[in-house]
C-alpha cells in the first residue's frame, strides 16, 4: 500500500504518523504507569491536588499487602493477600490439571475420529466460552450450599471447568490438527492401536502445543472473577476478589489496591512474554493464527 | 477367534473409542450442566433464599413479573446499545490500529508487544486501575490531564452519562488490544498478488482497502465482531468493580439486573428467570454471527 506523494507530504504524512504511534504508546501503558506509581505512594500523595509526578517513593503499600497492617486505618477493610495469591495459585493449578486430563482425549476424539455426533460435541464444548455465568452460578450457589463445596478449592476447580474446559479441548484439538495424517497411518502400518497413536505419536509432537495451553489456561483461570465472587468465601478468595477487598464503605485505600492490582498482574505479564505468538489463537479458541 | 470376527471387534472398538474419550470431558460438562437444569426449575419458582417456606412452583410468573418492571426495558436496552456502541467503537477502532501497525511505522514490534499487556489482564484489575486514574475531583489524572485542554472535571462514575462512558472506555482499553492483534494477524495472511495488480492498474490506497483489504479481511472482521458482541452482551465484572450498576440504574445491564435479584436480594428464583432471558439473547446473537461467519468465509474463499 505504498502512495508516493511529494517531499513535503511524505514529511507531513510520517510526522502524523509519528504522533500516532506515540498516542497509541500512551494509551497503552500510562494506566500501567499511573498505578505503578501510586503504589508507591503515600496516602497524602495519592489525595493530592493536582497529582504529584514527582514524591518520596515508599514501599508500605506492598509491605501492608504481605503483613496486613493498615497503619491505624479501619480493620474491616483488612484483606489477606499472601492467602489471595496462594488461592489464586491453587484454583487455577487444580483447574488446569482436570482440564487437561480430561481435556487430551477428547481433543484427539474431536481432531482424529469421525463420528455421528462429533460436531454437535464440538459446538456444545464451543458454546459454554459464550454462555452467562450467572445462569450457572445460580445454580451452583444452592448446589454447593448443600453439598459442602461453597467456599472450598474443589468447589472453584470445578466451576473454572466452565472457563478452562472448552478452551483446553478447541485448543489442543487445534494443535493435534496439525500433525500431518500420514505419521499418523505409518504408526498403524506399524501396528500402534489409536490409543498407542496419540501417546507415542501426537503427544510428544504436540508437547510445546500442550505447554501453551497450560499457560494460557492457567493465565484465563487466574482471571476468573465472576466464579469466585459468587462461590468463594474470605478463606478461598483469589486475587481478582480480593483485589477489590479494598474498596469498603468507610473508604477505599487506594494505594493498596494499587499494589495488590500490581502484584495481582505480574504471573499474567511473566507468562504472556512466553507465550506472546499464541495469545490471540488462546483468545480465540484456536479460530486465528 | 477367526479374523472375520476379530476385525468385526476391532470395528466395533473403533465406534465406541471416541465416545470413551470424550466420557471424562462429558463427565465434567454434564456436572456443569445439571446444575443448569436445576436453575432452569428454579426459574419457574418462587425460590427466595430467606423464605424457604414461600418455595411454590409459579409456572412462568417470574417472566412475566420481570419483562413488565421498568427497570427491565432500561437494562434491555443498556445491554443492546452497550454492545452495538462498544463493537462499533472497538471494530473500528481496532481496524484503524491494525492498519497503522501493519504499514511499515518505526517501532511496531515494540508497540505490538506492549498492546499484549492490556490483552491477559483481569478485567477487574483493569477496572481499578482506571477507577484510580478516574477520581472525580482535579486529583484524579485523567480530570487532570483534561484540564489541560480545557475540560471541566468530569464526575466519571457519579453523573449518568459519565458512567455509561467510563464503562465503555475502560472495556475499550481491555478490548481493544484483541480486535487489533486478530485484524492484524489476519492482515499480514492476505496473499500480496491482488495488491501488485491493483498497484499496476494505479488503484489508490482508499480504493485498495475499500475493495481489496476489507472484503479479504471480512472472515476475520466478523470473527472479533462474534467475541466482542458476545463479550460485551454478558459484561460484568467492569461495571461491579466500577459503577455496580448505577448511578440511578444506568449501567445496569441485564447480567447485572439478574445478579442484583439473586445475590443482594436472593430471590433465585427471579434471578435465574433473567439469566435464561439473557441467554435466549445471547443465543439468537450467536446464530445470527455463525450465519454472518459463514457467509463471509465462502464470500472470501471465491
Amino acid at each position: 500500500m505504498t502512495f508516493r506523494p511529494g517531499f513535503r507530504q511524505r514529511y507531513l504524512w510520517n510526522a502524523v504518523l509519528a504522533a500516532a504511534a506515540v498516542v497509541l504508546l500512551v494509551w497503552t501503558i500510562f494506566p500501567f504507569v499511573w498505578i505503578l506509581l501510586t503504589s508507591l505512594k503515600s496516602p497524602t500523595d495519592i489525595i493530592s491536588i493536582p497529582p504529584k509526578f514527582v514524591f518520596t517513593p515508599t514501599i508500605d503499600n506492598y509491605t501492608a499487602l504481605v503483613i496486613g497492617e493498615q497503619h491505624g486505618q479501619y480493620a474491616s477493610a483488612r484483606p489477606d493477600f499472601p492467602r489471595f495469591f496462594l488461592n489464586s495459585i491453587i484454583v487455577s493449578i487444580g483447574a488446569v490439571a482436570l482440564s487437561i486430563a480430561a481435556g487430551i482425549p477428547a481433543a484427539y476424539a474431536l481432531a482424529r475420529f469421525n463420528f455421528p455426533l462429533k460436531n454437535v460435541f464440538a459446538f456444545l464444548f464451543m458454546s459454554f466460552r459464550f454462555v452467562p455465568f450467572i445462569a450457572f452460578v445460580i445454580p451452583l450457589y444452592i448446589l454447593y450450599h448443600t453439598l459442602g463445596l461453597y467456599n472450598t478449592h474443589v468447589g472453584l476447580i470445578l466451576a473454572y471447568q466452565l472457563i478452562s474446559l472448552p478452551f483446553t479441548i478447541w485448543m489442543l484439538r487445534s494443535f493435534f490438527m496439525e500433525i500431518p495424517l500420514e505419521i499418523q497411518e505409518a504408526a498403524k502400518i506399524d501396528g500402534c492401536s489409536r490409543i498407542g497413536v496419540l501417546i507415542r505419536i501426537i503427544l510428544p509432537l504436540s508437547a510445546p502445543g500442550i505447554a501453551v495451553t497450560v499457560i494460557l489456561g492457567f493465565m484465563f483461570c487466574w482471571n476468573a472473577f465472576n466464579f469466585p465472587l459468587m462461590l468463594a468465601g474470605r478463606q478461598t478468595f483469589p486475587v481478582t476478589v480480593g483485589a477489590i477487598q479494598f474498596i469498603s464503605y468507610e473508604q477505599v485505600l487506594w494505594g493498596q489496591m494499587a499494589a495488590a492490582s500490581i502484584v495481582s498482574v505480574m504471573p499474567q505479564l511473566i507468562l504472556s512474554l512466553l507465550v506472546q505468538k499464541y495469545i490471540v489463537r488462546g483468545l480465540t479458541m484456536g479460530a486465528a493464527r | 477367534m477367526t479374523t472375520v470376527r476379530k476385525r468385526r471387534q476391532y470395528r466395533r472398538q473403533e465406534r465406541l473409542l471416541p465416545y470413551l474419550l470424550l466420557a471424562p470431558a462429558l463427565v465434567l460438562l454434564v456436572g456443569m450442566l445439571y446444575p443448569f437444569g436445576l436453575g432452569l426449575y428454579y426459574s419457574l419458582t418462587s425460590y427466595w433464599l430467606q423464605y424457604p417456606n414461600r418455595f411454590r412452583f409459579v409456572w412462568f410468573d417470574n417472566y412475566v413479573s420481570l419483562v413488565s418492571e421498568p427497570l427491565f426495558a432500561r437494562a434491555m436496552q443498556f445491554t443492546l446499545g452497550f454492545t452495538l456502541v462498544a463493537v462499533i467503537v472497538q471494530v473500528g477502532l481496532g481496524l484503524a490500529v491494525a492498519l497503522f501497525l501493519h504499514a511499515r511505522i518505526p517501532g511496531r514490534n515494540v508497540i505490538r508487544a506492549l498492546m499484549l499487556m492490556p490483552l491477559m489482564m483481569p478485567p477487574v484489575i483493569t477496572a481499578l486501575m482506571w477507577k484510580i486514574m478516574m477520581a472525580s475531583t482535579n486529583g484524579g489524572i485523567l480530570n487532570y490531564m483534561l484540564s489541560f485542554i480545557g475540560v471541566d472535571p468530569i464526575n466519571w462514575f457519579g453523573s449518568t452519562q459519565g458512567a455509561v462512558v467510563s464503562v465503555l472506555i475502560i472495556d475499550t482499553w481491555g478490548n481493544l488490544p484483541f480486535v487489533a492483534l486478530v485484524l492484524l494477524g489476519g492482515l499480514q495472511a492476505l496473499p500480496t498478488e491482488p495488491y501488485e495488480a491493483a498497484q499496476v492498474d494505479g488503484a489508490s490506497p482508499v480504493a485498495m482497502l475499500r475493495y481489496l483489504t476489507l472484503p479479504l479481511l471480512s472472515p476475520f472482521l466478523v470473527l472479533v465482531m462474534t467475541f466482542r458482541t458476545m463479550d460485551s452482551l454478558r459484561i460484568f465484572d467492569v461495571i461491579y468493580a466500577t459503577t455496580a450498576g448505577g448511578p440511578n440504574d444506568a449501567t445496569t445491564n441485564l447480567l447485572f439486573m439478574a445478579y442484583q435479584y439473586s445475590f443482594q436480594w436472593y430471590q433465585m428464583g427471579k434471578g435465574m428467570a433473567q439469566a435464561v432471558v439473557l441467554l435466549l439473547l445471547i443465543v439468537i446473537a450467536s446464530y445470527v454471527l455463525l450465519r454472518l461467519w459463514n457467509r463471509a468465509a465462502e464470500n472470501a474463499a471465491q
